[in-house]
């Protein structure tokens, strides 16, 4: 299984929902499951998430990477993409108020996606495939006049 | 595709949205970069970006800054004081804030050892469009429970801005005597109160007493937020205080310019909000004003202070990219102020997702709002926000309310308010005139609707017998003003007796058995 690391990056005040930390390096599979489910033992919108207390998730070099397909049987899989990194983290990096930064399946009007630097409208928004070493900005609009 | 909000509506009742963008991937402009951004369903790579958002804050601010527009097509710029820039924290205030400092203010020429410039203040290269600019933050924290300062925060952001004066003021100046003699030079100390019913709220009749309280400002504008209604009027009253304090401070640092943040979705926001709260007569005001107002176009307008938006033709989402690409600091509102409630709030959340789906309509509110115009007259100013007062408001009001009066004493002054009757009152000179009729419709909504949930926003104090007013609530006139419409018609409003009163409807009355 190989794995894609990502730099993301929050700005405009939403690094406020994420433990006011603005730069975060994640490492996840390329492959993950279609319907955006997170772990096993981590369901979505779980109130703790699993690494709470801890910065980020382990990069690969602190130890493998578990694989979230593993288990799951015949589930259908997909290329690593926005909107299972959005709901990955909403699930382990989110520290509150998770109604600020999606809803639904995709981000809460008003925050601005930026891929490589680029609008993700123009990326195909959620649907944009990652690829190692990219770099997805997430900048909240709503912080007023 | 967005629904209609009708659960029962077929298909084809939805709004089919566009595509993000019409075009291919490339710059509309230079049509040689791949675009980095979608606004408007126009695609823009970063290095067309940037000087668009230029051209639409000079283009939105320069026909604003002489005080006559004179004849010339490209004059040059020269303002008659100085400039104030209302400061929030907020992303349009810091885009701003960059946009005025780098455009105006950087290119500051050398000064010599006293810290004059050098060549003399009147070499070409000195003069500057404004005297000088001041960047004013209204704390709001005394407002929230639990909610932290944040000047310093503030002062520590424009630091990077050098030769920016600050002016930090608190939301609680406008209950502070002191701040207003400054502000006004006037040792005047009284401070209005209203009377407040059983239940902690304004009673109807809005009735004006003199303070008798010594309450801090920080616990009078506690007492005045927890006498209000409802969310919605908790909101409108700290923008109408932050807007006042602003306003008051720009004139009194002899600014001709006050700069304010809105973008265009925050633009559009304030036009759908203010209408949906009674203001729509006021409407123009939202776009562009002049303090202090009442002073009719043609008049020497020396001392007032001309309120610009220069941001009006910028959507947020422009400013989000602006100040990111530009590495702009936005230190944020104040957390718990963003979480705005009532009609404000709701407001927001849906023009916010409707540009999300259609980006176009954000202008269209603005575009159509700017044609509106006021009807009737105005008949001075309202005397807590100052906007224009609509004439007629008390007998449009009578007309179309059903009112109860639990209250014995309001019934009272109603039925024997005829002019008659004031010879009981030998101290009629000191009397103050009920509130009612002297706040535009908004303000009378804001004191005197009901909500069925009390609202939660205000923290629970001891009750107090009045609500503390701020030191701009002043009767103005003694004698009512006449309102004159433009043919020259004097409009004089007289109280009919009930016997002229069934007279003049007497043929569409029923019999009485
Ligand atoms: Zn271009
Ligand atoms: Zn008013």
């Amino acid at each position: 299984m190989s794995t894609i690391t990502v730099k993301v990056e929050f700005g405009g005040g939403l690094e406020l929902l994420f433990g006011n930390k603005r730069v975060h390096s994640i490492s996840l599979p390329s492959f993950v499951p279609a319907d955006n489910t997170i772990a096993p033992s981590s369901p979505p919108n779980s109130e703790t998430p699993l690494l709470a207390e801890s910065d980020d998730p382990p990069l690969p070099a602190n130890g493998p990477i578990p694989d979230p397909m593993k288990g799951l049987g015949e589930m259908k899989a997909k290329p690593l993409d926005v909107q299972y990194l959005m709901h990955y983290l909403r699930s382990r990096l989110l520290t509150e108020r998770p109604e600020l930064f999606m809803d639904g399946d995709t981000v809460r009007p008003g925050v601005l996606v930026l891929i490589n630097d680029t609008d993700w409208e123009l990326e195909g928004e959620g649907t944009y495939e990652i690829s190692d070493g990219d770099e997805i900005v997430f900048i909240s609009t709503l912080h007023g006049g | 595709m967005a629904s209609c909000g009708n659960p029962i509506a077929d298909d084809s009742a939805l709004m089919l949205s566009r595509p993000r963008f019409d075009k291919g991937k490339h710059c509309v402009k230079c049509k040689l970069n791949l675009g980095n951004i979608v606004i408007r369903h126009a695609v823009y790579c970063r290095d067309c970006f940037t000087p668009l958002v230029i051209v639409k804050f000079r283009r939105a601010l320069e026909p604003h800054v002489n005080a006559n527009a004179g004849t010339s097509k490209r004059p040059k710029l020269k303002a008659s004081g100085s400039l104030v820039l209302g400061f929030s924290g907020g992303l349009g205030s810091a885009v701003l804030l960059d946009l005025v400092y780098k455009s105006y203010f950087a290119g500051r020429p050398p000064t010599d050892e006293n810290g004059d410039p050098r060549g003399g203040i009147n070499h070409p290269r000195n003069v500057s469009v404004w005297t000088s600019c001041a960047v004013c933050y209204v704390e709001v924290s005394s407002a929230i429970p639990e909610a932290h300062e944040r000047t310093e925060e503030m002062r520590s952001a424009l630091a990077s801005y050098p030769n920016l004066k600050f002016i930090p003021l608190r939301l609680e100046d406008a209950f502070d005597e002191s701040w207003w003699c400054r502000m006004t030079g006037n040792p005047d100390m009284s401070q209005l109160t209203l009377e407040l019913g059983k239940d902690g709220l304004p009673t109807e009749g809005l009735n004006l007493a003199h303070s008798s309280n010594t309450l801090s400002p920080k616990d009078a504008l506690r007492a005045f937020l927890t006498a209000l209604p409802t969310p919605t009027a908790v909101s409108r009253a700290i923008q109408v205080l932050i807007r006042l304090l602003m306003f008051f401070t720009a004139q009194f640092h002899g600014a001709s310019h006050l700069v304010l943040g809105s973008s265009l979705t925050t633009l559009a926001v304030s036009l759908v909000s203010c209408v949906a709260q009674g203001g729509g007569h006021a409407i123009r005001e939202e776009f562009q004003e002049e303090w202090p107002p009442g002073l009719s176009p043609g008049v020497e307008r020396g001392g007032s202070v001309r309120v610009v938006r220069p941001l009006r033709d910028v959507t947020m989402k422009e400013c989000a990219a602006f100040a990111w690409w530009n590495g702009i600091r936005v230190p944020g509102r104040p957390r718990l102020t963003r979480v705005i409630t009532g009609i404000p709030g709701l407001t927001k959340d849906f023009v916010v997702r409707l540009e999300k789906d259609y980006p176009s309509t954000v202008s269209t509110i603005a575009r159509t709002c700017a044609k509106l115009e006021p009807k009737g007259t105005s008949v001075g100013e309202c005397w807590f926000c100052y906007s224009h007062l609509q004439g007629g408001l008390a007998d449009w009001k009578a007309r179309i309310s059903i009112r109860s009066h639990p209250n014995l004493k309001v019934v009272e002054r109603l039925a024997s308010s005829s002019p008659a009757d004031s010879s009981v009152h030998p101290d009629q000179t000191s009397r103050l005139p009920p509130l009612d009729t002297h706040l535009c419709y908004s303000c009378i909504t804001m004191f005197t609707s009901r909500s069925s949930r009390k609202s939660s926003f205000a923290p629970p104090l001891i009750h107090h017998q009045d609500m503390p007013l701020p030191r701009w609530v002043k009767p103005q006139d003694a004698e009512e003003a006449i309102p004159v419409s433009k043919n020259g018609e004097l409009w004089v409003r007289s109280r009919q007796s009930e016997k002229e009163c069934r007279e003049s409807i007497a043929d569409f009355l029923l019999p009485d058995n």
